[in-house]
């Protein structure tokens, strides 16, 4: 039987897991999806590798200059909002939860392997997973690695265990049309979102998703 | 490169908290780690038969681990049917074993030889047997790599002298460590004595004198074929002393299969879609079309469903997990057509330009909804 508990600084276990290789927009995506759910200041719960818990609150603007970057690796811990949403006449509080990025290889630094190791426990104790990926780079000519074993592995873990979709992000740009078939196809029984982090487009349908799995 | 990605270094993990310790210090890699998750909990899971006391503890690094086996046992055995073979496959590795252990005790060991005839029809399961024994054969350090080339009679002949035993070679350089499996093996030998086919033949029984140690050739193709073809070739039989048969599927095996397929994809077939499979398979359509027992025909209708069934449920607006896992007689409607079957509803506009089409559809339909039009996407040009 698998161990409850967050040993290592796991963090708070449940809610909805964002997850994804590093740089597929998934801190963009925890951001924006905040701001079009009205949050106009960021109230970050961060649960950094080594266990250490720090609270932040950002106007959202501030929170994309801080936390948004196109280096891969900007996010080294879990960070944490509470949502409400609402639907109808209810409403469901949940937790959406940033993690740091994956890789195919081993990562030479040890912060890094650390918020790795970090996203894998929190992966098994999710109550829900959206697994980002960059539709744009899994589009682009040089597409090697942009759909990775990692993002087959996490779909297969991940997809037996609680409600699971694929987010092919940055629909904005030319090539994720195309990204976006390479993904339903490598994921073919998979549900697969098309969204922007940037623009916003597909967060109606992530959503709808979460209203109706969590 | 096509580097395993499956860790050498350390043994079988015992918890899962351990592959993250491994991940954290950077023994092993995010995508390994899942891997090595799932190693894990197959090895708790209440089916497994319980590990023998020690098993991950006597893997050396790089060495087979009983663990790696009994998973790819465990693998083989799952296969559905072929139970002839998978009890041959059980001999083949008590026999390699015991020669094994002949030769650690001293005793004369008789040579491994495991080269190998596969007859049988097309969609029988001879690549997937052949794959399997690949990683069988790594686990049990009779081959270093375990990995499969499959290579037809164009990879191997070539157009003027020389060029096919440059090809030949070629292909049997990428092979080494591994299993080289010849499809439609008896096309070697369709252009008789001056064919350059005879040649590709010499270079691979060259090559299979030279890396005994290090490779298994595997010859394929229907069984009047090959009985034909080492029939032309006496010198053959000899060298390839395993002979196994792939018999055609029955329609409750392939039903199975189709059933295994979905589930592998988190899919689950209703009663209904089970017998509406059934009927289908039994059409004489799909027996004479497509060759009896075919299994490919099963994984085409498989996933000509799953397409249906992503079109039906955007139709139909419904998310929750229940139905996403579905699969009903209505995804089944037409698929013996659209897996390239004429005959029934018409004759298909070929299986692979159709399936491209219909992830367009999906796609389309994922945008339609998306847009905040579903209502009127529903009812408004969307494939019925
Ligand atoms: N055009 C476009 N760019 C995006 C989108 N989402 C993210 N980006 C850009 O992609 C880069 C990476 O975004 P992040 O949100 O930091 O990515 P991440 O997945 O959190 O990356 P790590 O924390 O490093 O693992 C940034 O430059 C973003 O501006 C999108 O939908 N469209
Ligand atoms: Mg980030």
């Amino acid at each position: 039987m698998p161990t409850a508990g967050s040993g290592g600084g796991g963090g708070r276990a449940g809610g909805c897991l964002i997850v994804g290789q590093a740089n597929a927009g998934k801190t963009l995506f925890l951001i924006n999806f905040a701001d079009h759910m009205g949050v106009k200041d960021l109230d970050l719960d961060v649960t950094w590798p080594d266990g250490s818990r720090e609270r932040f609150r950002y106007p959202v603007a501030r929170a994309r200059e801080l936390l948004v970057d196109d280096r891969p690796h900007t996010t080294r811990g879990l960070q944490a909002v509470e949502l409400q949403l609402p639907r109808g006449k209810g409403c469901k509080a949940f937790r959406l939860c940033d993690t740091g990025g994956l890789t195919d290889g081993v990562h030479g630094a040890a912060d890094v392997r650390a918020a790795q190791a970090q996203a894998l426990r929190a992966l098994r104790h999710a109550e829900l997973v959206l697994h980002v990926m960059d539709a744009a780079a899994a589009g682009s000519r040089d597409a090697a690695g942009a759909i990775g074993e990692v993002d087959r592995q996490v779909a297969a873990f991940a997809s037996l265990r609680c409600p699971y979709a694929v987010l092919a992000n940055k629909m904005d740009l030319p090539r994720a049309q195309a990204g976006l078939m390479k993904i339903a196809r490598e994921f073919p029984s998979r549900r697969v979102i098309p969204v922007s982090a940037l623009d916003g487009r597909g967060f109606r349908e992530v959503k709808a998703f979460v209203w109706d799995h969590l | 490169m096509d580097k395993a990605w499956r860790p050498k270094g350390p043994n079988a993990p015992d918890s899962i908290e351990e592959v993250i310790g491994w991940l954290e210090t950077g023994k092993v890699s995010p995508a390994e780690a899942f891997r090595l998750f799932a190693d894990v909990e197959q090895a708790r899971s209440p089916g497994a038969a319980a590990p023998p006391a020690g098993a991950a503890a006597t893997g050396r690094a790089g060495a087979p681990t009983a663990q790696e086996l009994r998973r790819v046992l465990e693998e083989i055995h799952g296969l559905i049917g072929l139970d002839r073979i998978k009890e041959l496959i059980q001999e083949l590795q008590a026999f390699v074993e015991v020669q094994r252990r002949r030769q650690a005790a001293g005793l004369t060991a008789e040579p491994v030889v495991l080269h190998m005839v596969f007859r049988g029809n097309p969609g029988t399961g001879k690549t997937t047997v052949a794959r399997s024994l690949g990683r069988l054969f790594k686990e049990m350090g009779v081959l270093e790599k375990g990995h499969l080339v499959e290579v037809e009679r164009a990879d191997l002949v070539g157009e003027y002298i020389g060029h096919t035993a440059q090809k030949t070679r070629e292909q049997i350089r990428r092979a080494l460590g591994g299993i080289l499996f010849v499809d439609e093996a008896y096309s070697l030998a369709r252009g008789g004595e001056k064919d350059f086919g005879k040649e590709a033949i010499d270079v691979l029984v060259k090559a299979m004198e030279d890396h005994r140690a290090n490779l298994v050739v595997i010859l394929a193709g229907y069984r009047d074929e090959m009985e034909w073809f080492l029939r032309q070739n006496p010198g053959l039989r000899s060298r390839f002393p395993i002979h196994l048969d792939f018999p055609d599927y029955a329609v409750e095996e392939l039903v199975r299969i189709a059933e295994h397929m979905a589930t592998r994809r988190d899919y689950r077939l209703t009663d209904e879609a089970r017998l509406e499979l059934a009927r289908l398979l039994r059409r004489p359509e799909a027996a004479g079309a497509a060759g009896c027992g075919n299994a490919r025909l099963v994984r085409n209708i498989v996933e000509r469903a799953i397409r249906r069934q992503a079109v039906r449920l955007v139709r139909e607006n419904r998310h929750r997990r229940e139905d996403l896992m579905r699969i009903t007689a209505a995804d089944l409607e037409g698929a013996l057509a659209q897996a390239g079957v004429p005959g029934e509803a018409g004759t298909p506009p070929g299986f692979r330009s159709d399936s491209g089409f219909d992830l367009l559809r999906q796609v389309t339909a994922f945008m339609a909804t998306e847009m905040g039009n579903n209502r009127r996407a529903a009812g408004n040009g969307l494939p019925a």
